[in-house]
């Protein structure tokens, strides 16, 4: 395995952190010091959780590099724990909706539509005007388009993902008016997996 | 010899609780062995793969109580892949088939299904207690057939489980002639809450003690809940954020006043701290005060609602509370016995000048003598710190320390931590459970085996030198039962030396160490009452058979029924 050369070392994806040698075991530190004092700036490492996901490991000081499974707390905890449901806030389905011209935010609970169409319709009834569903069905038609930021912090265009991914994403809606949407530096369709 | 009938002996046996006393009661002769198994009422299974349904039944055949645990414990930290097993399914089928007349049923780490949990309500008419920890693989959907179908259920208690929140009506399913909770948590649902029918049901439920609300519940709800639940002993705020006009926080204050049972409090999962003085007047009652959710409680709000909490004897909290706060709390609570501090900031987004130090640790010490219990998630720490820690608590039972940073030396002398955690050990003779963190070396290793008489359970991370750290811990600790490793280069030979230890163990968890391929088949060859699984996600090396290759996960546990089969591909039993 050890045979192909450094590269293909490098881009295999292994338990543990970067630089380590399946032959010689080091400390933690000593792996960490390996990989910021070189140049690290160009490459990139993967680790890979239980979950199936790979997690960057950072290039930053020692202090911020991100270890599996360390600090030691629950899964459950680092999900709930009050920054991080803050940041995601999915699951609650309570998202801040904006609309252009209107002075102040409504909030409204995504989790009671279940599916886009019922999503248009409590917009609509949440702002007391017919125009927002027809946004969201039949887009290129309407004054107004739906966009949402997601937990990346992008704004997309609502209507494209499944509903299921949609709610696990979306952070807050905003209707904006069409003609202030060009240029707003929405991501183009098909961009997300 | 009995020279009692065997109807005393079972009396006798009944005041027994205690699952060790009885399995002690159980070797003493036949006859006793038998008498027991046939008055055994509650048992507890710490791994769900030691043995199997059948032969539990057939052995406990009047068992009411069961209590399972499925994953490893590092599977909280990420580090057991998903499908890994667990599977509550076989044993709920089993007791129902052989109607046994259960009545309690407490797992953690269990994957349970909506199937499991239906099949459960309908096959145990007496069935009254469900406690899940930790478990996931179920929805509100499951949740649904309990409360339609458990017509005596008195508790309902769900601890931080993954629940795929259908946001159903699970809470209209309890009937209207459901009268008999006491317990009610389902602080880790995620969805809406049908707020009406959470009020009937409460309104009904005059023996409620216990009551944990989710995010969903917001004040005004709470204030009615709360004024028709006064006699409730133990609440989890939900959500606490909007904030009430003047008339809303009278009645609020009003209706928590009444409470004057209530001794434990938590969740505040939302929280706006202005509202926390509705809470005053019940602080001097509080017992127990779980503040770990609560991240927007910080600074003056915390440290007054703090300083009124007296009676506390138990304390979870962020460490955003600081260094100064645990002084407050030092001097406060002087009857705390379990302190735990969890880390705030996760993601390192912040500078965490707001973590805790070993200032916190050593004036928490200073001030509560009556300490047992410790989990410490800190930036740093010293040998002195430790030290002190030790001569002024030497009564800990568990003592969990976890340094941010791995491998972290004495942040003042640079050295390693073996001297402070040896102290701990040395002076705490009734230590059951230890984790440790920081810089390690094998002399630490040394101090465990010497000291570590009475230790059931040592986490390790990141630390020893050679093999014959592991060994001192293996040869010195004879209560020794969980032994879980990760990142610490102990290979082959300090896992092969006494193979016969492991019998005295319920499991080891051995991960990213210096075990190899090899080592664990001859321990497999020399230990077949051992189930030694191999965990391996990485899809190309999975049945190489290079024994030189080291075993990324290691988990091995004494089973009396062999090689269990529902494994995953990725996990190999030798």
């Amino acid at each position: 395995m050890e045979k192909d050369g450094l590269e293909l070392e490098i881009t295999e994806l292994r338990l543990g952190l970067p630089g380590r040698d399946v032959a010689k075991k080091r400390g933690f530190t000593e792996m960490i010091m390996t990989s910021s004092g070189s140049n690290s700036d160009q490459c990139e490492s993967g680790v890979v959780s239980s979950g199936g996901e790979v997690e960057k490991v950072n290039d930053a000081p020692a202090a911020k590099s991100q270890v599996v499974g360390w600090p030691p707390v629950c899964s459950y905890r680092r999900k709930n724990s009050s920054k991080e449901a803050s940041k995601t806030k999915v699951g609650l389905g309570y998202v801040k909706v904006s609309m252009d011209g209107v002075p102040y935010l409504r909030k409204m609970d995504l989790g009671s539509s279940q599916g886009y169409d019922d999503l248009a319709f409590a917009l609509d009834k949440l702002f007391g005007f017919r125009g927002i569903g027809v946004a969201l069905k039949d887009g290129d038609n309407c004054e107004y388009v739906t966009i949402y930021e997601d937990k990346d912090g992008d704004w997309m265009l609502a209507g494209d993902v499944p509903w299921g991914m949609f709610i696990e994403s979306c952070k807050r809606l905003r209707i904006m008016k069409r003609s202030d949407a060009t240029g707003f530096g929405l991501q183009p369709r098909g961009v997300d997996e | 010899m009995n020279y009692f009938p065997d109807e005393v002996i079972e009396h006798v046996f009944d005041s027994i609780d205690s699952h060790r006393d009885r399995n002690s009661i159980s070797l003493v002769c036949k006859s006793w062995h038998k008498i027991e198994r046939c008055s055994r009422r509650t048992v507890f299974i710490g791994n769900c793969y030691a043995i199997n349904p059948e032969r539990l039944i057939g052995r406990f055949p009047c068992l009411r109580s069961l209590t399972l645990k499925g994953k490893p414990h590092f599977a909280d930290f990420n580090l057991v892949p998903h499908e890994w097993g667990g599977f509550v399914h076989p044993w709920i089928d089993a007791l129902a088939r052989a109607r046994v007349g259960l009545e309690e049923l407490r797992l953690k780490r269990m994957v349970v299904s909506d199937e499991s949990l239906e099949l459960l309500s309908r096959s145990f008419v007496n069935f009254k207690s469900l406690v899940l920890v930790s478990c996931d693989g179920f929805t509100t959907d499951g949740l649904a057939s309990i409360a339609a179908n458990c017509r005596h259920l008195r508790e309902l208690d769900l601890q931080e489980n993954e629940i795929d929140d259908h946001r159903g009506q699970w809470l209209n399913c309890f009937p209207d002639t459901c009268t008999t909770l006491t317990l009610l948590n389902f602080a880790c649902l995620k969805g809406e809450t049908n707020l009406a029918a959470l009020e009937r049901l409460v309104a009904r439920s005059p023996n409620l003690k216990s009551l944990k609300l989710n995010r969903a519940v917001p004040l005004d709800a709470l204030t009615r809940l709360m004024s028709c639940a006064p006699q409730l002993v133990d609440l989890g705020v939900g959500s606490y954020e909007n904030e009430p006009d003047p008339e809303s926080f009278v009645k609020l204050m009003a209706a928590i006043k009444k409470c004057t049972s209530l001794r434990s409090l938590s969740g505040f999962l939302e929280v706006a701290p202005r509202c926390l003085p509705a809470f005053y007047p019940i602080c001097q009652n509080l017992i127990s005060l779980n503040l770990s959710y609560a991240a927007e409680i910080q600074g003056n709000h915390l440290i007054k609602l703090i300083q009124l909490c007296k009676r506390l004897q138990r304390l979870w909290i962020l460490d955003s509370i600081g260094d100064k706060g645990l002084e407050v709390v030092a001097t406060t609570c002087k009857e705390l016995q379990e302190l735990r501090v969890f880390p705030s900031d996760l993601h390192g987004e912040e500078d965490y000048n707001a973590a805790v130090t070993e200032v916190g640790l050593v004036a928490i010490s200073a001030g509560c003598p009556k300490l047992h219990s410790i989990l410490y998630f800190c930036k740093q720490m010293t040998n002195a710190a430790l030290i002190t820690v030790a001569q002024n608590c030497p009564n800990f039972i568990r003592f969990r320390l976890a340094i941010l940073e791995p491998n972290k030396p004495d942040h003042l002398t640079s050295q390693s931590l073996d001297e402070g955690f040896g102290a701990i050990v040395q002076a705490c003779k009734g230590l059951k459970r230890l984790s440790v963190s920081g810089l390690l070396t094998d002399k630490f290793f040394l101090y465990i085996g010497m000291y570590g008489e009475k230790l059931e359970m040592l986490s390790i991370a990141f630390a020893g030198d050679t093999d014959k750290g592991m060994l001192y811990v293996l040869n010195g600790c004879k209560k020794m039962r969980k032994l879980e490793i990760r990142d610490s280069p102990f290979g082959d030979a300090a896992l092969l030396t006494d193979v016969g230890k492991y019998k005295t163990m319920r499991s080891l968890w051995m991960s990213s160490c210096e075990v190899t391929l090899g080592g664990c088949k001859r321990l497999a060859q020399n230990a077949p009452w051992l189930n030694v699984e191999i965990i391996n996600e990485n899809e190309n090396n999975r049945n190489g058979e290079d024994e030189r290759e080291k075993v990324d996960k290691l988990y091995l546990y004494r089973t009396v029924v062999g090689t269990r089969k529902d494994a995953p591909p990725y996990v190999r039993i030798l």
